[in-house]
């Protein structure tokens, strides 16, 4: 299934001028767990996904009293929130990259 | 009975307070109301520019409302502003506000001024005492430590202020407290600290209502009430077909946050892993748990340099002839331009941006469908400078080529695009970057803040 089909909230935002956050939450510890325990969600991937190098992804952090995820990544910094080359102030529509990962 | 203090927030005011929903809240007798009023998520211009913010019409009905409810409850109300980016020129434009309002509902006010920007000399004297002012965030956009020509670049300099200047003004008696840029939920701990209350279980509070009812289902700018005790807090909205979940407060948690589970304060991490949420009633969220790590204090503050002018065209493709090759095309007007204005160079004394919505618009090069058929495509034309007139220049030559050259198959030989607006162009003014976005170590947390009381309306 994509992560799209398991998760009931997908956004990213930003977390400060210079960092992208994404935030997934699942409905039921299933589907929850189901994301978690495949390992897809990495730090190689999220790099491959946004153009960086491994070591560069703030963070994937599991909360599991939350049913949560958040990645934590960095913006270009000719990116940064009102740069002039910014395209996307608040960070609101990154999460598109996310949205088709495939979870087995 | 058990000590406790009940907030009633409105989250970010400017948005809209009034009606059923803050009625509810003033009627559940809060000890005090908090609104923040300051951000930097708009970006660096708010800090930058001197014209002012536009919306501020909102801004000041917002304060009319909170202030007579204060006053009308004998509460005080403790505010940050300076729509949005809490610099001395906002501010003493919300109290000027706040100076009408008194007059015309004939209300006197002493209230607790404490602004939030920097003298430069103030932090110039820093550095060269040896203080190592450290970037908050690894970025290249940054310089690692602050340097002198840094702060002689910003624009303008403020301190996110954290709770204690407020905690000191709480002494002071006054009937409110307005503080220019000021960190969020140091507004909602000012109180709090000042009583006693465990610090971990304030910061949760204050970050779980800072922004009022979107840490609600549904999410909304309607206020929140929360009372805080000594081992739990507790929250819930003051609309009563809306309510608090264990899922909607957890989750806020993560909101705008690098880390879901740490947060760096000045002073010290608020630690929410072990946090418990349990659901009391249909509205109402317990939370019991978090923990305060102490660290060294820092203040974080933000600097806005400006890096040039911008004039920007906006205009719509609909000939699908042109939008099959737009990206062949807008190369050739890349070149177009460069030519045109030698011997100034692309990205160095100019950059050009076009903006393609219906293609690319929000995600450029990383946007991962790369064919698709839109039937029209909108195009910003944007292009920054150093000057005003070279920004004009860019973007002038850019829209003479987009309207008018040749591109393969054209047949509607008069112009290539619709324009929406004249002039075809418009100034955006200055641009500007965050270049100060550093963590300033100090011994006394209050030390850069002067705390003055004014007196509302002013000459009675």
């Amino acid at each position: 299934m994509k992560l799209c089909e398991l998760a009931t909230v997908l956004r990213s935002k930003n977390a400060g001028p210079f960092r992208t956050t994404f935030d997934l939450f699942f409905d039921n510890d299933e589907a929850y767990q189901k994301v978690k325990d495949s390992g897809v969600l990495t730090e190689e991937l999220i790099a491959e996904l946004y153009n960086m190098s491994p070591q560069d992804v703030y963070g994937i952090f599991f909360v599991d009293t939350a049913r949560g995820i958040k990645i934590t990544i960095p913006k270009p910094f000719d990116m940064a929130s009102g740069a002039p080359r910014c395209r996307d102030l608040f960070g609101a529509q990154q999460h598109i990259a996310l949205m088709d990962i495939e979870i087995p | 009975m058990e000590e406790e203090i009940k907030t009633l927030s409105t989250g970010i005011f400017g948005f809209g307070i009034g009606g059923s929903s803050w009625e509810n809240g003033l009627s559940w007798d809060p000890d005090l109301i908090v609104a923040q009023g300051t951000s930097s998520d708009g970006g660096p211009t708010y800090l930058g520019q001197d014209d002012p913010y536009g919306a501020f019409m909102n801004v000041r009905k917002d304060l009319a409302t909170i202030i007579v409810s204060a006053r009308k409850k004998q509460i005080p109300f403790i505010l940050s502003s300076g729509s949005p980016s809490g610099s001395n020129l906002e501010l003493e434009r919300a109290l000027a506000a706040v100076d009408e309002i008194a007059k015309e509902k004939q209300i006197g006010l002493r209230i607790a001024v404490i602004p939030g920007e920097l003298d430069k000399q103030y932090l110039k004297r820093k550095i060269t005492a040896g203080a190592k002012i450290r970037r908050l965030v690894e970025t290249d956009g940054l310089a690692p430590y602050l340097t002198e020509e840094d702060v002689d670049r910003s624009k303008r300099i403020v301190a996110q202020m954290g709770p204690e200047p407020i905690v000191k003004a709480l002494d002071l008696d006054v009937d409110g407290i307005i503080t220019g840029r000021a960190l969020d939920v140091g507004l909602y701990m000012a109180l709090p600290i000042k009583r006693g209350f465990d610090k971990a279980l304030a910061a949760h509070m204050a970050k779980t209502i800072e922004c009022s009812a979107l840490v609600c289902e549904p999410q909304s700018f309607e206020p929140v009430f929360a009372i805080l005790r000594k081992d739990h807090f507790l929250v819930r909205p003051t609309n009563q077909s809306a309510r608090c979940t264990v899922k909607s407060v957890a989750s806020h948690a993560f909101y705008e946050r690098a880390d879901p589970t740490r947060e760096e304060n000045p002073g010290g991490i608020l630690d929410t892993s072990n946090a418990l949420y349990e659901q009391v009633d249909s509205q109402t969220v317990k939370v019991t748990g978090s923990r305060w790590l102490p660290t060294p204090y820092t203040l974080k503050i933000e600097g806005a340099r400006q890096v040039g002018y911008r004039t920007i065209c906006i205009c719509g493709v609909r000939d699908e002839r042109l939008i099959t090759c737009i990206d062949w095309f807008l190369d050739q007007g890349r070149k177009h331009v460069e030519e045109k204005l030698q011997p100034l160079k692309p990205n160095e004394d100019y950059d050009l941006i076009f903006r393609v919505y219906g293609k690319n618009g929000v995600l450029g090069d990383a946007e991962p469908i790369k064919e698709t058929r839109p039937h029209e495509l909108g195009l910003i034309i944007d292009a920054v400078a150093p000057e005003q007139e070279v920004a004009d220049s860019a973007c002038t030559a850019a829209v003479d080529f987009v309207a008018h050259m040749e591109y393969p198959g054209r047949i509607a030989t008069a112009a290539n695009v619709a324009f929406a607006y004249s002039p075809r162009e418009h100034r955006l003014g200055p641009v500007y970057e965050f270049n100060i976005w550093h963590l300033l170590e100090l011994e006394d947390p209050c030390e850069p803040f002067n705390i003055q009381i004014r007196e509302f309306p002013k000459g009675h």
